[in-house]
């Protein structure tokens, strides 16, 4: 199961159209949640809003998530192990107040286990290889313990 | 053992305080940490944690800086922290600045949105905190700007 996500401040219907497409065209179950978007999918599932714990839960079960580049859903997907695929709202478009997602891009894309389109054309190519993307392990978290123990280390004055 | 030391955490709304959360979360079985941050739309989740709410500021809302220097000020003198702890923007910037002359140790954390350069925010506090913290290793400077993790 594919699970599309937008979030709750904006609509995107450029996205859902995309996966519309997308899954009319494959033998993949797709899952949407659309926001308040002008565009109703025909041939995917959909909400229009999810509770945190449907949410987490469709995270948590999908093969992918394809999802706005919001860093809730970066850190959503790392702690579910699913790898996820965003994709940059754009401001010329009327899709956000301003280009931020577009650098979000940048530094996402660093990451393990996060994969970045900018157009149909990318997140069709990700989606054909959704079985082999990859996603970090639960170890891969230890760069937030090295984080936490030292910042904890600096308050307590273990560490000078 | 001793009581608790407490930290008062301090962001804007949306990353900066989805990041800010994946630090000080893990931080509560260590330190007291009270939190302060602009809505109250995330004080339902974990009703047991303090959430001081405080004006939306950022450096395009100069006026706006000037009430949530006050609230900040408040705060800290309630709730008397060993340590404060932000990871952005202005409301971050401004709790530095102000700590700097309580004895309070100041600790900035970038954003991992930061990816090419410190923050804006960040640049404005990098000589006054106490601490200063990107979570990219290759804006590390060795000195100055330490790189010790990050939260993803």
């Amino acid at each position: 199961m594919i699970f599309v996500a937008v979030g709750t401040q904006f609509s995107f219907d450029r996205l859902i159209q995309y996966m519309d497409e997308w899954a009319e065209a494959n033998d993949e179950a797709v899952f949407a949640q659309i926001g308040d978007g002008d565009y109703e999918p025909k041939h995917m599932k959909w909400e229009r809003f999810l509770d945190g714990d449907q949410y987490n839960g469709y995270i948590k079960d999908s093969t992918a998530f394809v999802s706005h580049a919001g860093m809730g859903n970066i850190i959503s997907s790392r702690q579910h192990q699913t790898p996820i695929i965003v994709i940059n709202r754009q401001f010329e478009l009327g899709e956000h107040r301003n280009n931020h997602q577009a650098d979000g891009l940048l530094w996402m894309g660093k990451l393990p286990g996060v994969y970045t389109a900018t157009t149909q054309e990318d997140l069709f190519a990700h989606l054909s290889k959704r079985e082999s993307l990859d996603c970090p392990a639960e170890s891969e978290n230890h760069k937030r313990e090295q984080l936490v123990t030292f910042l904890g280390d600096y308050i307590d004055g273990t560490l000078s | 053992m001793s009581k608790k030391q407490k930290i008062l955490a301090i962001s804007s709304p949306g990353g900066h305080w989805i990041q800010l959360n994946k630090i000080c979360n893990e931080m509560e079985s260590r330190f007291d940490v009270v939190y302060a941050t602009p809505g109250t739309q995330y004080g339902s989740q974990k009703s047991h944690r303090k959430i001081h709410n405080i004006t939306d500021a950022s450096a395009d809302s100069k006026l706006k800086l000037i009430p949530l220097a006050f609230q900040l000020l408040w705060i800290m003198i309630k709730e008397r922290p060993s340590a404060i702890i932000s990871t952005g923007a202005a409301p971050g910037a401004i709790a530095v600045l102000i700590a700097k002359v309580l004895p309070i140790k100041t600790i900035w954390v970038d954003s991992i949105a930061n990816v090419a350069k410190l923050s804006r925010s960040g640049e404005m506090v990098k000589n006054h905190a106490n601490l200063v913290v990107t979570q990219w290793e290759p804006l590390s400077d060795g000195k100055k700007i330490r790189y010790q993790g990050s939260v993803l």
